[in-house]
């Protein structure tokens, strides 16, 4: 145990006395592996991101079908309860599901297409709360535009009838509660409760709704939806959903063609970058390796001299390995540093040309530590090898170069 | 006397320059404070039989090679060797053993003091006056807190020697120790080593290239002859009592 302190004091020492030529390894060995954080920081930050835009974007997710069908609740509950399956709500008939909106801010009557919505619905991902009422509604930003209006003002919603040969209309004051991003949609589109949308094809068809005192024939029968809008979990579960609802005689619409695409570009940009980065880390590897292995030859003199004094073989190889431990552990720092600056400076002045709302160059703790463990790896591993040399040939040997 | 070292036809070869080197040793017996000295010509063989005696160079062969440390017990050093008894061979050199090399092989990173303490530590011995006061005898007292590089030669050769005597070891190894100084300086530091070692009743054994040096010093010599053997193709160095 002594002769472990005294070999961790006496390396320290000369690894301090030998200050220049210890700042060069540790530049040397940051210098390596800088590039190497850098190009991973940049696959994260780019490459992931994109593609995990294109991947998790609900645009390629959405599941719909293509003309008229019929689904019950029950069915639609199923659905709902399906693992792959992120979010799925009814739709009624198109023609139906049509309401005029008129602000006070704007002279403008706006037909807009009404889509139920719930919590948990991708579209509205950025929005907290979602309407649970009749009287709540979230706009599209188009539709928010052309009636001028802005989050908590009310807006008149009516709906126009032909019943018992008179023609009627129903009004309802509606609140705003906020509105979507503009690339949710590009058409005129209220979010509204699945309520309020299945009383406006109930007054439509001529049927009555209680709750909003609106007269009509009394309705009896089960509610069965003629479309639904699904979004699978993952771009990975489409397909299989797909190829389930084609079964039941639904014709379906979904990207799958650009979904095929999406995962081709990202096993594509995955293959590419690995080879990339088994590349770097092989040439970091021997790099590190070749300068360590050079520098325990460099100190087999000294080390002969440990030797002659009397400390043990395996003592003497503690020496370069705590060595290179301080090269490694410096030379990480200040690649770790070097990184920040750099991710610093692509992301303040490249991110914002790109357009590119999250970071282009970013790294996680654990990428970090994980380039920490192999510089250690490699450090320590080409230590022990080049300690195991010095440690082996006969002191003498090294003596007579002193 | 008590025999320190007993040699028996120990043989060690080696390959300098394509030209095949043997050093033979038929048969030498050192006893306790002995001051003996290895004279001949360079790459006669002075150093390897050094490094042998020192523990640090292991011999290619040897009927007897063995060493009875004063005050400590006899060890085999030929069986040791043959079965690559490292360890063991640390513990005897470091506890018996101090060497001097020609440059004086101090670890640049440690001050004089570290470097002549360092045998000390490692043999837990106690922090004793030890170190001030073979340094004052040695001349280098005012030295003690500088790193090896701000030192002259001769003075560094003295650090060498204290550290070498430091942990009082009973043999003392020294390679040609003032070869790189002017013969006063020379003198100087050889008259105040064989002063210590005298009065440490210490062994000594050094090599030299100056006989009137060695003449000067009173040491016993090993005569020391060389023949080309094997059509000249090997040569061989022999030392004999």
């Amino acid at each position: 145990m002594a002769q472990i302190t005294d070999i961790l004091r006496l390396s320290f020492r000369d690894y301090s006395h030998e200050w220049r030529m210890s700042g060069c390894f540790i530049l040397a060995l940051s210098s390596v592996l800088a590039p190497m954080m850098i190009l991973f920081g940049l696959k994260f930050g780019i490459v992931t991101t994109m593609v995990n835009e294109l991947v998790e974007n609900p645009a390629n997710r959405e599941i719909r079908p293509i003309g008229s069908g019929r689904y019950d609740d029950a069915w639609i509950d199923a659905y709902r309860n399906r693992e792959e399956v992120e979010f799925i709500i009814p739709k009624t008939r198109a023609l139906a599901a049509t309401i005029q909106l008129k602000s006070d801010t704007s002279k403008r009557i706006l037909s807009t297409e009404l889509l139920a919505t719930a919590p948990g619905d991708p579209l509205l991902s950025d929005i907290s709360s979602v309407p649970q009422d009749y009287y709540q509604v979230i706009l599209s930003q188009g539709a928010a535009n052309k009636l001028n209006v802005k989050p908590g003002d009310q807006i008149d919603a009516s709906l126009a009838r032909q019943f018992d040969g008179k023609r009627e209309r129903v009004h309802l004051f509606l609140t705003v509660m906020d509105i979507a991003d503009a690339t949710v949609t590009t058409r005129n589109v209220a979010f509204v409760n699945l309520d309020l949308l299945i009383a406006t094809e109930q007054f439509k068809d001529g049927r009555q709704v209680p709750e909003l005192g609106w007269a009509g024939n009394s309705d009896e029968s089960a509610r069965v939806y003629p479309s639904f809008r699904m979004y699978a979990k993952s771009i990975h579960d489409v397909q299989n959903l797909v190829a389930e609802l084609e079964k039941t005689g639904a014709r379906i619409k979904a990207n799958v063609a650009e979904i095929t695409t999406v995962k081709s570009i990202d096993q594509n940009l995955s293959v590419i970058y690995w080879i990339i980065a088994c590349v770097g880390a092989l040439g970091f590897s021997f790099s590190l390796g070749a300068s360590l292995w050079a520098n325990v030859d460099r100190k087999r003199k000294e080390l002969s001299v440990l030797r002659l004094i009397g400390f043990k073989s395996g003592r003497i190889v503690l020496f370069p390995v705590l060595q290179s431990c301080y090269t490694a552990l410096l030379g990480w720092l200040l690649a770790v540093l070097v990184y920040l600056a750099f991710e610093y400076l692509i992301n303040f002045f490249l991110a914002p040309r790109l357009n590119l709302d999250q970071a282009l160059c970013y790294l996680l703790t654990e990428h970090f530590l994980w380039a920490l463990a192999l510089t250690m790896v490699v450090a320590v591993s080409a230590a022990i090898m080049g300690g195991l040399r010095a440690a082996g040939i006969e002191p003498s040997d090294g003596l007579r170069e002193i | 006397m008590t025999i320190v070292y007993s040699l028996k036809n120990v043989v060690k070869e080696r390959l300098i320059d394509g030209v095949g080197f043997r050093l033979v040793v038929p048969e030498i017996q050192i006893r306790a404070q002995e001051n003996i000295a290895l004279v001949g010509h360079s790459g006669c063989g002075k150093s390897t039989l050094l490094d042998m005696l020192a523990l640090i160079m292991r011999p290619d062969s040897c009927e007897e090679f063995s060493l009875h440390p004063v005050n400590g017990n006899s060890d085999d050093l030929g069986k040791l060797w043959e079965r690559d008894k490292q360890s063991k061979l640390s513990q005897i050199r470091k506890q018996h053993i101090g060497y001097v090399m020609q440059s004086g092989g101090l670890l640049p990173y440690l001050t004089v003091r570290e470097n002549i303490e360092l045998p000390r530590r490692l043999l837990k011995l106690p922090d004793d006056d030890s170190i001030d006061s073979i340094s004052r005898v040695l001349g280098i007292d005012r030295q003690l807190d500088k790193l090896p590089g701000l030192l002259s030669a001769g003075e560094r050769q003295r650090a060498a020697f204290a550290r070498a005597l430091s942990h009082r070891p009973s043999i003392l190894i020294a390679d040609e120790p003032t070869s790189a100084l002017d013969p006063i300086t020379a003198q100087k530091i050889m008259a105040v080593v064989m002063e210590v070692i005298r009065g440490l009743k210490i062994t000594l054994i050094t090599a030299s290239h100056d006989w009137a040096h060695v003449y000067k010093m009173e040491l016993r010599t090993l005569k020391q002859e060389a023949e080309a053997i094997e059509g000249g193709k090997v040569y061989q160095s022999r030392f004999t009592d």
